[in-house]
């Protein structure tokens, strides 16, 4: 199995997913029922997550299909049946739907904590949720039938017009453009290396704060007060993912070869699930001041640590086990 | 403008942005709990 395989068996997670959380979220609505809605809430979030490795693997499928380096950008595949205006196009369509899908899952991250802490929803919330998931759905869709046209341009209405490129088929973002303004302009690199830096103390700091005092220090602080923190690591979290996915977009042939890459990815991907656990459970919220965890928030809290800083220690790691830089 | 400055500007103006939206997110919250 290689990174395109991957690519083909998880691609459909975003579209088919997204399918299920907003059709059962619009049921729902209609049903006025808050577990479903919390049950959708959770659907959104799960699929804003896989969407990372499948726009980054769909770049290792993009090298492997089209064995062009990076220095000719613009001349044609190897495999004549295979066209690179297509793979571009796909691309572009593809980060435009993955900056969509991350905004409806912090939007619906947002709605479930606010269920958290208010046993209701916010209609305010649900209703952005909505109308970004509404969205997201059409441009997901779009990069999907794109993706599918790569092998099958068939199923495309018009496979020329595609085939020729961003130019001609739009909803899109020039991925290509983007990654050369940030190598290209001196000070985007640093900045976005800063930022990481912050988005991932903003992160950790959270993180150390709820997952100690479930390990028993500060046992005099009630979870309410420490899950009112929880916004602030997932912005950590979110600053974390643009500025990460500016490095991706600019050099991504650093990162689709990178093992220590690869494993960071896979510990992102388990910690943003653990996340969930701490945003929404019961157990976890009943906690007053002085009480004693139950072993599963102990369990969470340890796995919580070490996946976090798993994801340091790989991203720190990248030019050393990994071929980046 | 000087590379470092240019730097050191953008990562305060991302920063500032980053630390409203937390700051309105907890005010909303707090207004709401004590509803």
């Amino acid at each position: 199995m290689n990174l395109a395989h991957v690519h083909l068996l998880i691609n459909h997670f975003p579209t088919i997913g997204f399918i299920i959380g907003l059709g059962l979220f619009l049921f729902a609505l209609i049903a006025k029922s808050d577990e479903l809605k919390r049950a959708s809430l959770v659907v959104f979030v799960g699929i804003a997550l896989m969407t990372i490795p499948v726009y980054m693997t769909g770049s290792a499928a993009e090298e492997m299909i089209c064995m062009v380096p990076q220095k000719s950008p613009n001349a044609p595949c190897a495999n004549p049946a295979v066209s690179r205006g297509l793979i571009e196009t796909h691309r572009n369509a593809a980060l435009l739907a993955l900056v969509f899908m991350e905004i409806t899952g912090a939007a619906a991250w947002l709605g479930l904590w606010q269920f958290r802490r208010r046993s209701r929803p916010s209609r305010v919330n649900l209703t952005a949720v909505l109308l970004l998931s509404i969205v997201t759905l059409a441009v997901v869709a779009n990069a999907a039938n794109l993706g599918g046209g790569i092998r099958h341009p068939e199923i495309l209405s018009d496979p020329e017009a595609a085939a020729q490129g961003p130019a001609v088929v739009g909803l899109g973002l020039n991925s290509g453009a983007l990654g050369r303004f940030i190598l290209g302009v001196p000070w985007m690199w640093p900045v976005c290396e800063t930022l990481h830096f912050i988005g991932l103390s903003l992160l950790l700091g959270v993180v150390l704060l709820v997952d100690l005092r479930m390990l028993g220090v500060m046992k005099n602080v009630s979870f309410a007060t420490l899950h009112r923190l929880l916004p602030w690591g997932i912005l950590g979290f979110g600053v974390n993912v643009l500025t990460g996915m500016m490095f991706f977009v600019a050099a991504p042939e650093q990162y689709t070869q990178n093992g220590a890459f690869h494993w960071k990815i896979v510990f992102v991907l388990i910690a943003g699930a653990n996340a969930l656990y701490f945003t929404m459970f019961d157990e976890t919220w009943a906690l007053g001041p002085g009480d004693d965890p139950p072993l599963t928030a102990k369990f969470a809290a340890v796995s919580a640590l070490f996946l976090w800083v798993a994801v340091m220690y790989c991203g720190s790691m990248l030019p050393f086990l990994g071929n980046a830089f | 403008m000087p590379l470092g400055l240019t730097v050191v500007l953008l990562v305060l103006g991302v920063t500032a942005v980053v630390g409203a939206v937390g700051y309105l997110i907890d005010k909303s919250a707090e207004r709401n709990e004590h509803k």
